[in-house]
């Protein structure tokens, strides 16, 4: 069949199907406005596919680029249409905060595990060193860290854990701060799972170096009461952002049975979605840190109470959350 | 069928089993697309802190927030909400897509603007320059792990219509590609200058026998008949 006849024929069914495209392919725009156009929303897959058939007639016909392109185009645009990715609902994400999220965490155990030693290995090994050669702070900070820090942690000091700053600035700081680290800890491990590794041991040795000094100079009551409470989301946190890190890295070096950028995109997608966690229990971390930690009026034992309600209401929340439901990560996602 | 073509085209057969053409772009258009995204952002932040400013200490904070949100949200945000557009984007006529031609989702826009902490190493974006210049899709490692491309969204204008005048068969079969280029003589040649059109009728000399005007209106005559105008 010669160009122009193709073109006169189909001619009435393109339009149609552009006009379509025009009107009702914004799902949100479309929602409110009944169809007015002849293509009705239901024929438009049908419609789709023959235009999908007549784009590979004029093709192999050697039609000129002009039929080709809006063919093309129209193909394009309908394909945005039929495979675009379902709005995210209310309920998926606090089924995925409940029930996705630890079950995700638990499938990669083993990431998890190894950031756990990298990140507590050098705290709690820091912390212990500095209770017999408190000196070697200085290996860690400078002066002026180390005296900010002592300033602080103050046990006279009417709000723990900073020098100035109210409660929002400090919840914005800590928002800002905590959890662009722990993106970051994440991110890094595209370099083949280094960068999670060095952050991880940079940040236990930090901490670790803090709390040693803090406790042997004797602030440590201002600072565990601190600590204890916000720690429980944002230690893990780091150490979940890490394990995401750690898995990115590894999936990269090891495939298996896929390949190289197969795997990387599946540990890509799985790690977007742990930091969704992890920005999610980060956000929680600053609300206490900054609201609730840093008052110094509370009686340690309250503190610590709390504290201990929280550790084991997060640990009990990722060892069980999502262990009853019958598995649909498939489509969580 | 066709041989090898010197383009960014990247083409993903969809379930209908119809070859799909991306146009990838490369590093260059990105880069100033991200540039008027950083000035947006920069004056984005820039009104949000002065109106924030006149709140104290908790306008401070929600200034930090803030920050938080555009630094992080900005592209991940528009990018899963604005059909794989940011502003940015936008300007240059870009769009991200998933490898497949499938509009981005959350999952996907998150990753892609997660790992460009990455990209960023050790300086202005060196490392995802590298890999886009190696990728032939000029993808930079977010792209790759979240398993997207960005290509050229806004298509060139149509072409007018081959202009009706005299019908001339062509004096040989002409094989399919051979036609095509014809056909699409007839269609882009009204928007050049008749010098040009002169110049590229030229090169069809030992089919149209003629030099110049005369060659022109040949080809015009010869992509009528193919078009199937007798």
């Amino acid at each position: 069949m010669r160009q122009e006849q193709f073109v006169a024929r189909h001619q009435r069914e393109w339009s149609e199907f552009e006009i379509w495209l025009h009107t009702r392919a914004d799902a949100r725009r479309a929602q409110g406005a009944r169809n007015t156009g002849v293509l009705g929303d239901d024929a438009m897959p049908q419609r789709y596919r023959r235009i999908a058939q007549q784009l590979s007639l004029a093709r192999r016909r050697g039609y000129s680029p002009q039929v080709t392109t809006r063919l093309q185009d129209m193909l394009e645009q309908g394909h945005q249409v039929l495979y675009r990715t379902p709005p995210v609902r209310w309920r998926a994400a606090l089924e995925f905060l409940m029930a996705g999220f630890p079950r995700l965490v638990r499938s990669e155990a083993l990431c998890m595990w190894v950031a756990l030693v990298l990140f507590a290995l050098p705290l709690v090994g820091i912390t212990v060193l500095l209770q017999y050669r408190p000196e070697l702070i200085h290996a860690f900070m400078d002066p002026v860290q180390v005296a900010q820090m002592e300033q602080m942690y103050d046990p006279s000091n009417p709000r723990i854990g900073r020098d100035s700053g109210g409660d929002w600035q400090m919840f914005g700081y800590y928002i800002m701060n905590n959890i662009g680290i722990g993106l970051q800890t994440f991110a890094s491990g595209l370099l083949v799972g280094v960068g999670s590794i060095v952050v991880l041991v940079s940040n236990g040795m930090t901490i670790g170096a803090v709390f040693g000094y803090l406790t042997q100079i004797g602030s440590g009551g201002p600072l565990w009461s601190f600590v204890c409470g916000h720690g429980a989301f944002e230690l893990t946190a780091i150490v979940i952002a890490g394990g995401a890190g750690l898995q990115l890295g590894l999936h990269w070096l090891a495939p298996g049975r896929r390949t190289r950028g197969q795997a990387l995109v599946e540990a890509g997608m799985k790690g977007a979605r742990l930091c969704m966690g992890v920005a999610f229990m980060l956000l929680v971390a600053a609300f206490i840190e900054a609201f609730w930690s840093s008052i110094a009026s509370v009686p340690y034992l309250v503190k610590y109470t709390v504290a201990g309600v929280l550790w084991s209401g997060v640990l009990a929340w990722l060892w069980r959350g999502g262990r009853n439901r019958v598995d649909k990560d498939g489509d969580a996602r | 069928m066709r041989g090898p073509v010197l383009d960014t085209y990247r083409e993903v057969i969809t379930p209908e089993g119809v070859a799909l053409q991306l146009p990838a772009a490369g590093p260059v258009p990105r880069a100033v697309a991200w540039g008027v995204d950083l000035v947006v952002r920069i004056a984005l932040m820039f009104v949000i802190s002065l109106l924030l400013g006149l709140l104290g200490k908790l306008g401070s904070g929600l200034t930090l927030i803030a920050a938080f949100l555009v630094q992080w949200g900005y592209m991940i945000v528009l990018e899963a909400l604005w059909h794989g557009q940011t502003l940015g984007k936008r300007t240059m006529g870009l769009r991200v897509v998933l490898a497949n031609g499938a509009p981005i989702g959350w999952p996907a826009a998150i990753t892609r603007n997660l790992l460009r902490v990455v990209d960023m190493l050790p300086f202005a974006y060196a490392a995802g320059l590298l890999v886009s210049l190696v990728d032939p899709c000029a993808r930079r490692l977010g792209d790759l792990a979240a398993g997207t491309l960005v290509v050229h969204a806004e298509r060139r204008e149509r072409s007018g219509q081959a202009p009706v005048n005299a019908v001339f068969v062509p004096p040989a079969t002409l094989r399919p590609e051979e036609q095509a280029a014809i056909v699409a003589f007839g269609e882009r040649a009204p928007r050049l200058t008749p010098e040009r059109q002169a110049e590229l009728a030229d090169l069809a000399e030992p089919l149209t026998s003629a030099r110049g005007p005369a060659g022109v209106l040949r080809l015009f005559g010869m992509a009528n008949w193919l078009l199937g105008r007798r």
